[in-house]
């Protein structure tokens, strides 16, 4: 502020009302209506987790930031949504410390080295999951069946069952209805089972425009596809997408992590191609790979060709913008070009024929 | 919609300022200069004279700063098909050339006449050009004024480079903002040459936001008494609130041609010190499809290479990314600003080159 009492400040004036606050806390909403139906289905335990989760990202974050030597910032709430994100793709029954220790993976070795908030390379909450995934894969990938109260400390007693995902890795039919399943009765990931409310809190993001519709469209329209071509169990193609679709995290990956804005690409074709590209790839890790789901591996990959996409996008827009993406023959009133074109070959054509006969 | 078209929703808040006539801030400012045509009509004038008259009158045309006079002169020498009035105010708040079109049409049908006859173009293609958009139900804007047939532009936010393109591809056109139009007026019929220009006063720390004719040259604070200050402002912008620029002293600046608002609010936006999360909500918002994100990064390392790839003289500083970062970063003028030390390097290297 000046001796007027006027404040200096760049054009525009005006600026949205929106923030990284209203942005991270549109998330924190959006994964809200999850948590109150894994609390349905599994009882306070779901919540705690939540808790656990977020508490330890948070204090990571704010820690890790103290000791990059910045001021903490109370309003950035990016790693809160890492720390729900995590125990949504896990297991209910899952003991608290593997939470605690996706989110140190996640905040301490992901986000901090590379600077914090905005310039990781890799979802924080992936690689977090993944890291457990190798650790404790049969902690990770045992769900509880749905509909029991889960002990909220200690040892988790409680009655497993098979997933979906599971089911279709073996080929075989899930003994589910698929009513069931996309109400969520059915066991798998703590959030990532309610394919109704999943698409709900899409919508709500799509409205809000917190995540873009093109990335998660060409996404699913290639899983699907690839489910449809070919489909893994024995049974009809239209049901092998919805068991495809529905089951593991995939719609849940689809909506919360594919959008990530940090780690995707930023040009909207780049997103299309950032979207298909992981929809094969996922559908090619459930086809061949080792655990039940691969979306997690699936996006960790492609976050590394997030930036390719970007720059191999820029190069197409640039010569559009410049008028230069086909070759100058092919601009109309160039010179005639097509004719010099039929007159090139015609003669080779009558050399060879020339030759072959002289032969 | 917003899913798939670029630019940005903006509201616009015309309204307390377009409901009002305009207001002259000095009527004694007014000077008249001596005009050889003083007894005909201004309908009659021969198309030579009405060019006379805006070399006499002093008039520059506010929409790009260029004078009247070698407007017409360069328009002529062209061939012009069409005659369109410039009231395209698209930022928000900013009204006064839409004031004049919707409070004068007589005047500035009869100033397109003129001018259409001055370059020898079809006098029954005259148009205005206005700014529609969603947000201004309560303003009607008919769809005729004074008999000149309106040009409406809708859409998003950076409106008027969308219509100079769209002028400049389909035909011959000259473009001549409506403040000259009325000052070319003005000259021809009462010989009066142009000392003031057009001016929206406005923003919420105003307590009587309107249009102001003030003389050129008015210092900023004697137009803030004058329409009164609700509150003590914040931050005192001179132009639009998307381009304009916040000043530090408002008895120092001086109101000058170009100049079309003068806005004062209460608060400023407050930085927010945040970072770039790569949320790629610039890129979607820019108008000219550039990659708003990336070019800023390029700006601040200095990537001479990467920003021209990334095609950064084709911004047109609308401001359009600033205002949708939810970091509330200034992109727009860290890429504006690349843009010109980028022209600023190339003009010097292609001098030197001549040079040697």
């Amino acid at each position: 502020m000046n001796e007027h009492g006027l404040i200096l400040q760049n054009a525009p004036h005006v600026r949205t009302s929106e923030s990284l606050f209203t942005v991270m806390g549109d998330m924190i909403v959006a994964m809200a209506p999850l948590y109150v139906i894994a609390w349905f289905y599994y009882g306070p335990r779901a919540l705690l987790l939540g808790l656990t989760g977020a508490a330890t990202a948070w204090v990571l974050d704010m820690l890790s930031v103290l000791a990059c030597g910045r001021r903490p910032d109370l309003r950035d709430l990016s790693a809160v949504v890492t720390g729900l994100l995590i125990p949504l793709l896990m297991p209910a029954s899952i003991p608290y410390y593997v939470v605690v220790t996706a989110c140190i993976v996640a905040i301490l070795a992901v986000k901090f080295p590379f600077g914090g908030t905005g310039n990781n390379l890799f979802n924080p909450a992936a690689v977090g999951f993944a890291f457990t995934a190798i650790c404790w894969p049969e902690l990770v990938f045992s769900y509880p069946a749905p509909m029991q109260e889960l002990a909220v400390a200690g040892e988790v007693a409680a009655k497993t069952a098979v997933s979906p995902a599971h089911n279709l890795m073996l080929g075989a039919i899930p003994s589910l209805d698929l009513f069931d399943m996309i109400l969520g009765n059915a066991a798998g990931p703590m959030g990532a089972t309610n394919i109704l409310v999943i698409l709900a809190c899409g919508l709500y993001l799509l409205v809000r425009r917190t995540i873009g519709w093109r990335a998660p469209l060409s996404f699913l329209l290639v899983s699907g596809l690839m489910a449809m071509m070919w489909p893994r169990s024995p049974f009809g193609t239209f049901s092998s997408v919805g068991w495809e679709l529905c089951s593991g995290m995939l719609l849940f990956g689809v909506v919360f992590m594919i959008t990530e804005p940090v780690t995707s690409p930023k040009r909207g074709f780049a997103k299309v191609l950032y979207g298909a590209t992981s929809g094969a790839v996922v559908m090619l890790f459930r086809y061949f790979g080792g655990f039940e789901d691969g979306f997690v591996f699936a996006l960790i990959l492609m976050n590394v060709f997030a930036p390719l996409f970007d720059r191999v996008c820029e190069n197409v827009l640039h010569k559009i913008r410049h008028g230069t993406l086909l070759p100058k023959n092919f601009a109309p009133g160039a010179e005639n070009p097509p004719k010099e074109k039929k007159k090139l070959p015609k003669p080779s054509l009558k050399k060879k024929t020339e030759t072959e006969v002289g032969a | 919609m917003s899913f798939f078209v670029p630019g940005i929703v903006l509201e616009q808040r015309k309204e307390p300022m377009l409901s009002r006539d305009m207001v002259m801030m000095k009527p004694d400012s007014l000077r008249t200069f001596q005009n050889p045509f003083e007894e005909i009509l201004p309908q009659e004038l021969r198309p030579e004279e009405i060019t006379e008259v805006a070399r006499l009158a002093d008039i520059i045309d506010e929409s790009d700063g260029r004078s009247l006079y070698e407007e017409l002169i360069e328009a002529d020498k062209r061939g012009v098909d069409a005659v369109i009035a410039d009231a395209i105010d698209d930022e928000p708040f900013i009204s006064s050339q839409l004031n004049i079109a919707l409070h004068e049409p007589e005047k500035i049908a009869l100033a397109l006449e003129l001018c259409a006859k001055a370059v020898h173009a079809d006098l029954s293609k005259i148009y205005v050009a206005v700014y529609r958009h969603v947000f201004d139900i309560t303003i009607r804007i008919p769809k005729k004024l004074a008999g000149v047939e309106v040009m409406r532009f809708g859409g998003r936010y950076p409106a008027e480079t969308r219509a100079y393109n769209k002028f400049r591809k389909e035909k011959n056109t000259l473009t001549v903002g409506t403040g000259a139009l009325l000052h070319l007026v003005r000259a021809a019929e009462r010989g009066i040459s142009q000392t003031s220009c057009f001016v929206t006063v406005a923003g919420d720390a105003i307590a009587n936001p309107r249009n102001v004719e003030v003389p050129v040259g008015t210092p900023v604070s004697e137009m803030l008494r004058f329409c009164g200050l609700a509150a003590d402002p914040e931050t005192v912008i001179v132009g639009g609130s998307m381009t304009g620029r916040s000043i530090s002293d408002p008895e120092e600046e001086k109101v000058g041609v170009m100049t079309r608002g003068v806005l004062a609010f209460r608060e400023s936006y407050k930085s927010l010190g945040y970072i770039c999360i790569g949320c790629g909500r610039c890129d979607h918002a820019c108008p000219e499809g550039l990659s708003a994100s990336q070019l800023r990064r390029f700006a601040e390392f200095g990537r001479r290479d990467l920003l021209e790839l990334y095609d950064v003289d084709r911004c047109i500083g609308c401001g359009s990314c600033s205002y949708v970062c939810p970091s509330r970063l200034d992109i727009g003028t860290t890429i504006f600003a690349a843009k010109r030390s980028l022209a600023a390097e190339k003009a010097l290297a292609e001098k030197g080159g001549a040079a040697e």
